[in-house]
């Protein structure tokens, strides 16, 4: 029965293709969508991680650091430096601001003290002093590059690899100087702290949040898109299922009395109906080797990261392979019911 | 063989189903003995049950009334994995329309049932192409169906239902569709097939192959074209004259009382098409063209009807021609 299946497969090529086609580009859509949603959860992970802080230090009335920016005095980080249990603490000044880098960009600018962001940093150096700039490689700018940050001229002394946050936006790691410069006219402040060691208890007015909490809460803004996204996934994945099983039901409805005189041959209902598993699998399996194809081919030209992971390229066929098998169930239940009389017919 | 020389046993078969809402039997109380090496016709014109006969004889159709044996096996009896073995090793059908499957070869096409037997690979191979050689095909192994003419199709048709080597072969209209040069080739096949040692049962409206049957199986209803006596039935309120499928040979004209003609329903409920009254006249169609009744007559009150046959009715009741008798409502 495999040499039915495959030559039927043979017989209607061309439907297969475009079926394949179709079917794959779906896939890839959705293997795409995956890859910006994965993106998004894990450039929240990266950034935070990126300071390697045991707590973060924010005004009590704050949700974290990256969200609901409120200044305090840089003197309260001294403070909390000296604290009993804490090796270290260093003021952060996070704001949001432009650069005009072939075109007006919106970047996420952190202000951090020498050697924070070190061991991220993938060419050039770390940020020394007023002046200079580490920026994620999505901003597009390159090592030596100078471009006008607030009032100031900055240059482009290292670059780093995924340290973005609200959907892919760059983030540009400047000294604390530079960034008070931008958010307070240069006055001492800063909006957070990243707090090594474990902090006793913080000064009146102030809590400390772990990783996983500024993770949490910086991954809000984007949970409706995320949900939208997710949504989107799943009717792509109907749509995709839907093209493979209406191929294999309009294969079965053509092949009615290819079905019927087996059966009056002696064909078991098992044979038939694996002859037809096999055809859906054939199916989605190259809808997925396409669609993996494209997806990874037309992934870098996105403008925002897609992210698709060794564990999604393998779980995908398997999926889609089921997924189809339900979208050809109702081929499938029609084959069985095949009265083997229609062969007289 | 087993009694008497008897391989194929048809007793009392009747076969009713239901068509388009109504109930349909073509056949009724049929019975049939044929042996190995024999030809069988089944002959008649169309609907008059020669396909559904052959369903049955391949395990397709269940009868409602009869049985049918081949060899020691009970046709009719068969259920699961014994009706599978019977398809597969005992009997091999040759389909009207060939429905060969088109994305196929040849070759494959007569490989297919040999897989669903168990035999596979060169063994298998091996024999498809020996068979398309025995039915002068060695040469078009590899064609698909679409490239080979109706001769060619049907002859590879039967090489497929040889497949498995089967005692038991049936050919439903096997000359349809070909022209004469291709039925002498496929009529040649069919008695080397017979000459093998299997029963061949050919379906075929085609009297041209009578000389090729060793017995024939007329499925017309016989048409009754002499004079004959009247005769006169008298039924109580409710008696039943014909049924719906029974054959008919007497066109009925209602001497006193009323006559029901209702029609049996798929669902069991019987729908009242008219009642015939006193001096009317019904039931000329079946015995016009050899067709079964088509309704069921009951009397609707104490009656006394006079049946007549066609010519009879004709020349002393009715005359008219055949148009009218059509025109006219008819059983």
């Amino acid at each position: 029965m495999w040499l039915v299946t495959l030559r039927d497969l043979q017989w209607r090529r061309w439907r297969v293709l475009i079926g394949v086609v179709a079917a794959g580009l779906v896939f890839a859509i959705t293997l795409l969508l995956t890859g910006m949603s994965s993106s998004f959860h894990n450039e929240v992970g990266r950034t935070v991680g990126a300071f390697r802080a045991d707590g973060w230090l924010v005004p009590g009335r704050t949700s974290g650091p990256f969200t609901s920016v409120r200044a305090f005095p840089e003197s309260v980080v001294d403070d909390v430096a000296r604290g009993e249990g804490v090796r270290e603490a260093s003021p952060v000044v996070i704001t949001a601001s432009t650069v005009d880098v072939s075109g007006v960009t919106s970047v996420n600018v952190i202000g951090v003290e020498s050697g924070v962001i070190d061991a991220d940093v993938v060419d050039g150096r770390g940020v020394r002093r007023s002046g200079e700039v580490v920026a994620d490689g999505s901003l597009g700018a390159h090592l030596g590059d100078r471009f006008e940050l607030g009032d100031g001229r900055i240059e482009v002394v290292g670059t780093v690899d995924g340290l973005t946050y609200f959907a892919g936006t760059p983030t540009l790691f400047v000294s604390v100087g530079d960034a008070q410069a931008l958010t307070s006219a240069g006055q001492p402040v800063a909006t957070a702290a990243v707090v090594r060691g474990e902090l006793a208890s913080p000064p009146r007015g102030f809590k400390v949040l772990t990783n996983a909490e500024v993770e949490a809460d910086l991954a809000r803004p984007l949970r409706k898109a995320t949900q939208t996204i997710d949504f989107m996934k799943v009717l792509l994945w109907l749509v995709a299922a839907g093209i493979v099983g209406s191929m294999v039901y309009l294969s079965v409805l053509e092949r009615t009395r290819d079905f019927a005189v087996l059966k009056a041959t002696g064909a078991a209902n098992r044979a038939l109906l694996g002859g037809l598993v096999l055809q859906a699998v054939v199916l989605a399996g190259a809808a997925s080797l396409v669609a993996e194809v494209l997806a990874l081919a037309l992934g870098p030209a996105l403008a925002m990261r897609a992210e698709i992971s060794g564990f999604t390229l393998v779980t995908l066929p398997l999926v889609a392979v089921a997924v189809s098998l339900l979208a050809s169930a109702v081929g499938l239940r029609r084959t069985v019911s095949t009265d083997p009389a229609l062969a007289f017919s | 063989m087993t009694r008497s020389g008897v391989d194929l046993e048809v007793r009392e078969l009747t076969i009713e189903y239901t068509s388009g809402g109504y109930v349909v039997r073509p056949i009724q109380g049929l019975g049939l003995e044929a042996a190995r090496g024999e030809i069988v016709l089944l002959l008649g014109a169309s609907g008059c049950g020669k396909t559904t006969l052959l369903s049955v004889l391949a395990a397709i159709l269940t009868p409602t009334a009869g049985r049918v044996r081949f060899d020691d096996i009970d046709v009719t009896g068969l259920r699961g994995a014994t009706l599978t073995r019977y398809r597969r090793h005992t009997v091999g059908v040759v389909f009207q329309a060939f429905n060969l499957v088109p994305s196929l070869t040849a070759r494959e096409n007569v490989q297919v049932p040999m897989g669903t037997a168990g035999l596979s690979g060169r063994p298998a191979r091996q024999r498809a192409e020996s068979l398309l050689a025995e039915v002068g095909l060695a040469t078009r192994a590899r064609h698909r169906p679409g490239d080979l003419s109706g001769g060619e199709q049907q002859r590879v048709a039967i090489a497929r239902a040889l497949a498995n080597d089967p005692p038991l072969v049936l050919a439903d209209e096997s000359t349809a569709h070909l022209d004469y040069i291709q039925v002498d080739g496929v009529l040649r096949l069919l008695r080397q097939i017979a000459d093998a040692g299997r029963l061949v049962v050919v379906a075929t409206h085609d009297d041209r192959m009578l000389p090729l049957a060793d017995r024939v199986v007329n499925l017309t209803p016989r048409r009754d074209t002499e004079s004959r006596p009247p005769e006169t039935v008298t039924l109580d309120d409710g008696d039943l004259l014909f049924d719906q499928g029974d054959t008919g040979e007497l066109v009925y004209v209602v001497d006193r009382g009323a006559i029901d003609i209702v029609r049996r329903q798929g669902d069991g409920s019987e729908e009242l098409l008219t009642t015939v009254v006193e001096g009317g006249y019904f039931g000329e169609l079946a015995p016009t063209f050899g067709l079964r009744r088509s309704a069921t007559a009951r009397a609707a009150a104490s009656s006394t009807v006079t049946g007549y046959t066609v010519r009879d009715f004709r020349d002393r009741v009715r005359p008219g021609t055949l148009a009218d008798a059509v025109t006219d409502q008819g059983l």
